[in-house]
C-alpha cells in the first residue's frame, strides 16, 4: 500500500466523519429546538391550563379575573404570585359597589371562576355555545340596557342571570301600577319610584344603609345576581352625552319606546361603533332587529345595515301609539326582551373564526392565509302572537348608500348630536294639539252630569268595543271613531242617533280621554251640518272620574 | 289565524301592526303580476291616506327578502315585479316596548 493510498483513504475518513458529525449535530440541534418548544409549551401550558382553558384565552381570562375597571394584566399576575392583595373594587361615581354575596369572589391563583359562579352559571357553561370561554367572555362584557319598561325588564334579568360582568340600566321614568302586567322587575312596593332603582333592587338586593361600607351581609337582600356589577342612570338618553355613555359598553340593547329614542340610540351606535340589540313591541306584535353589526366604520358596506337604513322615515307623529294607547299583552313584550337578551348573549359569546390547523410546528414560517370572517346576514325577526306562524324572519337589506348615519354621505355626526343640529324631535315630528272646539260645542263632565235622565238627550260613546265593554253609562249608544269622518257620519245616522235631529234633542259625545269626541263633533259638522245640536264631554271619562264618580275604572 | 293560499293569478299581502290597523285587514289577495313600483298606488286607491300613514314609513318584504320600493321605482321596467303567488308584507315599524 503506497503513502498516497494511505492518506487518501484518511483523508475520506476524515471527511466521512466530518459529514456523519455534522448530520448529527444537525439532529441533534433539531432536537434541541424541538425539545425546547416542547418545553415551552408545557411550561405555558402549566400555566395558563387553570381547569381547563387553553392558552390563548390567558389574555382574556386574566382581563375576566380582574375585578377593578381597568384590565391590568400585570397586576393580576403579581396578585396570582401573592405579591398584592386581592383588589378592593372601588365604588365609581356612576357604579354600584358590588355586593360580595357568599363567596362569590373568583380564588386568585388555580380556577378563574369563583366556586359559587361554576355552581350558578353551570347548567349554561356545559354547552359547547357557551363553555368557560363564552362564560368568561359574559364575565368580561359592558352591557347598556336603555328602557327598563316591558323589553328591558326581561332583557335585563336574562342579562344579569347570565353573568353579564357589567349592566348599565338607564330609565328617566318612574313606576306606575299599570306597568306591573309586564315590567316584571318592578312590584307594588316600588311604584313612585325610579325604575332604575326598581330594576336595580330586582336584580342585585336591597341595601338597608345607604352607608354600604359598613352593612354587614345581614342588612342585604340578596336578589337575582349579586355578583353583576350594576350602573344605574336615573334619566332618559339625551343626545348630547349618548355617544360617551356607549363607548364605555361594548352592546346596546335598545328597550324604549319612542322613535325619537330609537333614532338615537342607532346613531349612536353607529358613532361609538357599537352593536346595537333593538326590539319593541305594540299589541299583540313584536320586532326584534339586530343592527350595525359587525360596527365598524360608516360607509364600510361590510357592516349590517343601522335603523335608519331600515327604517328611513319615522312614521307620523300622529300615527304612533303608545302602549297605553294601543295596548300591550304581558307575554309579548316578554318574549321580545328575552330574545334581546338571548341575541345579546349569542353576540358576546360568539367564538371568533378558527385559526388554520397547524398540521407541523415547522409550518409556523409559512405564511397563512388570514380566517375568512363568516359573513353576517342581517335580519329582522317578526312576531305576531295572534297569526300563523307566529314567527318570521325577514332577510334585510344591507347598509344603505345614502344613509343619514351610517354611509359616507353620513350627516349624522357626533358633533351634530352635542350640538343638536341633529334633532329627534323634529325629525320625527310632534302631533300638532287640536285646536280646542268653541265653548258652545263643549259641556264640562260635571255638567253634563246634571242633565236630566229623562231621554231629552243622546249620549254617544265613541271608544271601541273593547273599552265600552269594560265600562259604560247606562243608556249610552256605541259607536266606535276609526278615524274615517265619512264612515263614522253614515254608521251614526243608520244606528239611528243622528236621525231626526230636529226633534231638539241634544247629541252628546264622549270617548276617553276627550280628543276623539272633538273630532267627532267635528266630523257631524262637517257632513250633516250645524243643524244638529251636538256637544262633546270635555276631557272624556277621564274628567268624568275625577269629577263626577270617583268609583268609574280608571283603566 | 293563518293566512289563505292566494287564488290563481293573485300574490298575497300581508298586513302588520299599523298596516293592520288601518285596512283592519290581516292580508289581501291582489292582482298578479305587479311591479313593486305600482303596489302603493294601488293601496292608496284601496285605503285612502294609506301612504301618508302608513306605507310611507314602513319595509316592504317580498318574499320575506326586504325590498325597497324607492330604489326599484327608481330602475324604471327593469324594476322588480311581484309574481302569482308571491307573499309580500307592509311592515311598519313599531316603535313601543
Amino acid at each position: 500500500m503506497d503513502m498516497f493510498t494511505t492518506t487518501d483513504t484518511h483523508l475520506t475518513f476524515l471527511r466521512t466523519q466530518i459529514a456523519s458529525t455534522e448530520s448529527q449535530l444537525r439532529t441533534l440541534k433539531a432536537q434541541l429546538a424541538q425539545a425546547e418548544l416542547s418545553a415551552q409549551t408545557a411550561r405555558q401550558l402549566h400555566e395558563a391550563y387553570q381547569g381547563g382553558f387553553p392558552a390563548e384565552w390567558i389574555e382574556e381570562t386574566l382581563g375576566a379575573l380582574d375585578d377593578s375597571s381597568e384590565r391590568d394584566i400585570a397586576r393580576k399576575l403579581r396578585q396570582d404570585g401573592g405579591f398584592e392583595g386581592a383588589p378592593t373594587p372601588a365604588p365609581a361615581a356612576v357604579a354600584v359597589p358590588v355586593l360580595d354575596a357568599g363567596g362569590a369572589k373568583a380564588r386568585a391563583g388555580r380556577w378563574p371562576l369563583a366556586d359559587e359562579e361554576y355552581k350558578r352559571y353551570g347548567r349554561q357553561m356545559i354547552m359547547p355555545e357557551i363553555g368557560l370561554h363564552g362564560q368568561l367572555r359574559l364575565k368580561n362584557a359592558k352591557v347598556l340596557v336603555v328602557g327598563l319598561g316591558g323589553l328591558g325588564c326581561p332583557a335585563a334579568a336574562y342579562l344579569a342571570g347570565a353573568g353579564v360582568g357589567t349592566l348599565g340600566l338607564m330609565d328617566g321614568d318612574t313606576v306606575e301600577v299599570s306597568n306591573l302586567h309586564r315590567q316584571i322587575a318592578h312590584k307594588v312596593r316600588t311604584v313612585g319610584g325610579m325604575k332604575v332603582d326598581s330594576a336595580v333592587e330586582f336584580l342585585q338586593a336591597y341595601v338597608k344603609l345607604q352607608t354600604f361600607a359598613s352593612s354587614s351581609p345581614s342588612d342585604l337582600v340578596c336578589s337575582l345576581n349579586p355578583n353583576v356589577k350594576y350602573a344605574p342612570y336615573r334619566s332618559h338618553l339625551s343626545p348630547d352625552k349618548a355617544v360617551a355613555i356607549f363607548e364605555r359598553y361594548d352592546l346596546v340593547l335598545d328597550c324604549t319606546d319612542h322613535p325619537t329614542s330609537r333614532y338615537l340610540i342607532s346613531d349612536a351606535c353607529v358613532l361609538a361603533g357599537k352593536p346595537l340589540v333593538s326590539a319593541s313591541a305594540l299589541k299583540t306584535e313584536g320586532q326584534l332587529l339586530v343592527l350595525n353589526n359587525p360596527p365598524r366604520a360608516p360607509g364600510d358596506a361590510s357592516s349590517g345595515p343601522c335603523y335608519r337604513c331600515i327604517f328611513p322615515k319615522p312614521p307620523p307623529a300622529d300615527a304612533i301609539q303608545s302602549c297605553g294607547e294601543g295596548g300591550i299583552l304581558g307575554p309579548v313584550v316578554g318574549v321580545m326582551g328575552v330574545l334581546q337578551a338571548l341575541e345579546a348573549i349569542r353576540l358576546l359569546t360568539a367564538k371568533p373564526p378558527a385559526p388554520p390547523p397547524m398540521t407541523d410546528w415547522m409550518d409556523l414560517s409559512m405564511d397563512s392565509t388570514p380566517p375568512v370572517t363568516p359573513e353576517v346576514k342581517p335580519t329582522m325577526l317578526m312576531f305576531s302572537a295572534y297569526n300563523t306562524p307566529q314567527f318570521r324572519s325577514v332577510r334585510l337589506r344591507s347598509r344603505r348608500t345614502d344613509c343619514a348615519a351610517c354611509s359616507y354621505q353620513a350627516t349624522v355626526t357626533q358633533h351634530s348630536l352635542t350640538t343638536g343640529s341633529t334633532d329627534y324631535i323634529a325629525f320625527c315630528g310632534s302631533t300638532t294639539p287640536l285646536d280646542p272646539l268653541p265653548p258652545e260645542s263643549r259641556i264640562s263632565a260635571r255638567d253634563f252630569a246634571r242633565l236630566p235622565t229623562d231621554g231629552s238627550n243622546i249620549l254617544i260613546d265613541v271608544r271601541d268595543e273593547t273599552q265600552y265593554s269594560i265600562c259604560a253609562l247606562r243608556g249610552s249608544t256605541n259607536i266606535p271613531w276609526n278615524g274615517n269622518a265619512e264612515a263614522w257620519v253614515q254608521d251614526a245616522v243608520k244606528r239611528g242617533v243622528m236621525s231626526g235631529y230636529e226633534d231638539g234633542r241634544e247629541r252628546f259625545v264622549v270617548c276617553r280621554l276627550g280628543n276623539d269626541s272633538q273630532l267627532v263633533v267635528r266630523a257631524v259638522r262637517e257632513w250633516l251640518g250645524s243643524a244638529v245640536r251636538v256637544r262633546e264631554i270635555e276631557g272624556g271619562f277621564r274628567a268624568w272620574r275625577e269629577g263626577v264618580d270617583r268609583s268609574w275604572p280608571k283603566y | 289565524m293563518s293566512t289563505p293560499k292566494a287564488p290563481p293569478g293573485t300574490f298575497t299581502l300581508l298586513y302588520f301592526a299599523a298596516a293592520t290597523s288601518y285596512t283592519r285587514r290581516q292580508h289581501d289577495h291582489l292582482d298578479a303580476p305587479l311591479p313593486v313600483a305600482a303596489l302603493y298606488d294601488v293601496l292608496e286607491k284601496r285605503y285612502p291616506g294609506i301612504r301618508a300613514k302608513v306605507l310611507s314609513s314602513s319595509a316592504l318584504t317580498v318574499n320575506l327578502d326586504y325590498v325597497d320600493v324607492d330604489e326599484e321605482g327608481a330602475r324604471g321596467e327593469a324594476g322588480m315585479v311581484i309574481k302569482e303567488g308571491d307573499e309580500v308584507a307592509v311592515i311598519p315599524p313599531v316603535s313601543s316596548g
